[in-house]
């Protein structure tokens, strides 16, 4: 037997090669994933910066011999390609008329039904939200006919406001989900001290719970927002010719052009189609993991 | 001045009854401290009090009018919570003002009650700091400042230092006291601790099942308990509790407690009986822990016992003795350099004055 440190000396050595071994093993594993998930987008790109010609004979995978951002141009505002060309500007602007105030609306509803279903609570309000948590099952095709039927006896079908309508509804047992099971975490305590300090129902509301709500705020924005961009079902359902939103556009491009397939144009407008979600992951995904996590607030 | 008075209160909780006919007078200047372990209702009646829970019978009267439909901030009280309860997105300052603010009060006033009660609770110095940034005992600070800045008629505080470690715990106990004793407010405190609830009150309401089983000054309440549950629940160490009947021997009443070896009587001739038992009933005899002390000075009113030691424990200055009691377990305070052994026999005196005597069946005092 070898003198007891040396032994030591030996297991730990043993121990941190098992270690190093072990984390670059994890990384290689991460690695290979987040290729795999990236591929897609690189190829959207790639094939969007060259030429039919290029595309035709080339590989999926190789870089372009020369940028060539006229798909592009095509895709957003462009002109000359066959006729009844549908180019995604307007319907861009389309889909952030909607989406915004259907975002706002919602998550500021939502807000507002889970501190009540929380903070004010009444008689049946347990079943209230039951129904409301039985609204997020419902599918699409389901609500798709009586929402048509009563979007036109409003006199809102096809028309921005009648997507702002619908979605805001749709998203409103989402909503009131997440923000009540936040604010289920948030102690009464400071609803009861707000009382007794004089502030009313929307005060308390305003200047006690939604400053502490930035969290919960985050991921239903973000929810909402790829929900209501992405949408496809409502949008070519509730809407047509020019108040389409921007996914109906993108379809009627791609799938509805009579000559040769221009790829590199569908692809540039599939990414246009795609970024502002895209953009908002990467601007508050740190915030939305955090939210999702996040149980009480302490303090 | 403010006076409350609590009359035939009782409240539910669907099915449940959490409180049934509470009766409480609470006049000027008061410290009532509400006691009993949890789910006795102590919280219950003061969210009732403070108007966050509304009255299913009986009446609540501030300064003799009856409030029973009046809002929260309409009752002229403040309240301290557990968690403290402090806006977590606003800063020490706006949280101590915000009640002042909802009320419209000048700029002016605002700002020289700020000054006065910051310094008074020694906050001034974080003012602009967000809760967070704050230790327990700084949160405990500011959410009294926030009570205390509107000057109410009545503080509530909900078990204030629960969340407080033991040392702060201490601290800050005799902080709300020295305070009551400045500020003269009434207040009603609600506490599961009962030497809080001993060392604060001026007179003690020990509620369980959602009943006020006794109300006095501390000093009543700890030396003549009018129950089990209350000499129980009252005094660390626990108080003894002895079964055994009621004897006679010689024309004298007596207690010998139950499964006794020998023939063994605790003479009772010098008890007060508020109604004097019969020969043979059952009955408790209760003792403090202080009651059994080392021979010595001999006083008529101590008999004398030899008992073997179970369990030492040292507390520092004195130390836990149990010992075995004709088959009970009792616990006697001792001075530290009291020899006790554990398995050996060691002669004490109990002093007989101080004892609590209850019905076995009703379990009330006798």
């Amino acid at each position: 037997m070898p003198p007891v440190d040396l032994q030591i000396e030996s297991l730990e050595r043993s121990a941190s090669r098992k270690r190093t071994f072990y984390r670059w093993l994890l990384f290689l594993v991460l690695g290979l994933f987040a290729l795999y998930y990236l591929a897609p987008l690189y190829v959207m790109i790639v094939t969007s910066l060259k030429s039919m010609e290029e595309i035709r004979q080339g590989n999926l995978m190789t870089l372009p011999g020369e940028f060539l951002l006229d798909a592009w141009k095509i895709a957003w505002s462009g002109r000359g390609y066959t006729a009844g060309d549908v180019f995604l500007r307007p319907f861009f602007w389309n889909s952030t008329k909607m989406v915004i105030p259907a975002v706002v609306i919602s998550t500021f509803l939502g807000a507002l039904n889970g501190y009540v279903l929380t903070k004010w609570r009444f008689r049946g309000d347990n079943l209230i939200f039951l129904l409301f948590l039985f609204g997020c099952f419902i599918p699409y095709q389901a609500i798709l006919l009586p929402m048509a039927r009563t979007l036109g006896i409003l006199g809102i079908s096809n028309s921005i406001t009648g997507l702002v309508v619908v979605h805001s509804i749709y998203g409103l047992s989402f909503t009131t989900l997440f923000f009540r099971n936040y604010y289920v975490s948030i102690p009464d305590e400071m609803i009861k001290a707000a009382r007794i300090d004089g502030a009313g129902f929307f005060k308390i509301f305003f200047k006690v719970l939604l400053p502490v709500s930035a969290p919960i705020i985050v991921v239903t924005v973000i929810w909402q927002f790829t929900n209501i961009w992405n949408d496809f079902l409502f949008g070519s359902s509730f809407s047509f010719g020019e108040a389409a939103p921007i996914q109906v556009a993108l379809n009627n491009m791609v799938l509805t052009s009579t000559s040769v397939k221009q790829y590199n144009v569908d692809m540039a407008a599939a990414f246009i189609a795609g970024f502002p979600t895209l953009v908002v992951y990467i601007l508050a995904g740190k915030y939305f993991i955090r939210g999702l996590t996040a149980g009480s607030v302490k303090g | 001045m403010a006076t409350l008075q609590v009359s035939n209160l009782t409240k539910n909780f669907g099915s449940t009854l959490v409180l049934r006919q509470i009766n409480l007078q609470v006049s000027d200047g008061e410290f009532i401290v509400l006691l009993g372990p949890s789910g006795c209702g102590k919280s219950t009646l003061l969210n009732i009090i403070a108007g966050l829970e509304s009255v299913d019978e009986g009446e609540i009267l501030i300064d003799d009018y009856m409030v029973n439909r009046v809002e929260p901030k309409d009752r002229n009280i403040a309240m301290v919570f557990q968690s403290y309860a402090l806006y977590p997105a606003m800063t020490v300052r706006e949280n101590i003002i915000f009640g002042l603010k909802q009320r419209k009060i000048s700029k002016e006033q605002t700002e020289k009650s700020l000054n006065h009660f910051s310094k008074m609770l020694q906050v001034d110095q974080l003012l602009e700091r967000k809760p967070a940034q704050l230790s327990g005992g700084q949160r405990q600070r500011v959410a009294m400042g926030r009570a205390l800045v509107r000057e109410p008629h009545i503080f509530l505080f909900d078990e204030p230092l629960s969340n407080l470690d033991a040392k702060l715990r201490v601290e800050m106990r005799r902080e709300i006291k020295k305070l009551h004793e400045r500020l003269g407010t009434t207040m009603i405190y609600v506490t599961h601790d009962q030497v809080e609830a001993l060392s604060l009150a001026t007179r003690v309401a020990v509620m369980n099942e959602g009943i006020i089983q006794q109300i006095g000054t501390p000093q009543e309440i700890y030396d003549k308990p009018n129950s089990v549950f209350v000499a129980d629940f009252v005094g660390s160490p626990a108080i003894n509790l002895v079964p055994g009947t009621m004897a006679k021997t010689g024309g004298t009443l007596s207690f010998s407690p139950d499964q006794q070896s020998e023939d063994f009587h605790i003479p009772l001739s010098t008890y007060d009986f508020e109604k004097e038992p019969e020969e043979g009933k059952g009955i408790i005899f209760g003792f403090r822990p202080e009651q059994i002390s080392l021979p010595g000075s001999a006083s008529k009113s101590q008999i004398e016992l030899e008992l073997k030691p179970t369990l030492i424990e040292l507390t520092g200055y004195e130390q836990n003795v149990t010992f075995d009691f004709h088959g009970n377990e009792v616990v006697g305070r001792l001075p530290r350099n009291a020899e006790a052994k554990l398995g050996k026999s060691m002669s004490l005196a109990l002093e007989l004055s101080g004892s609590s005597i209850f019905d076995q069946e009703s379990t009330r005092r006798l």
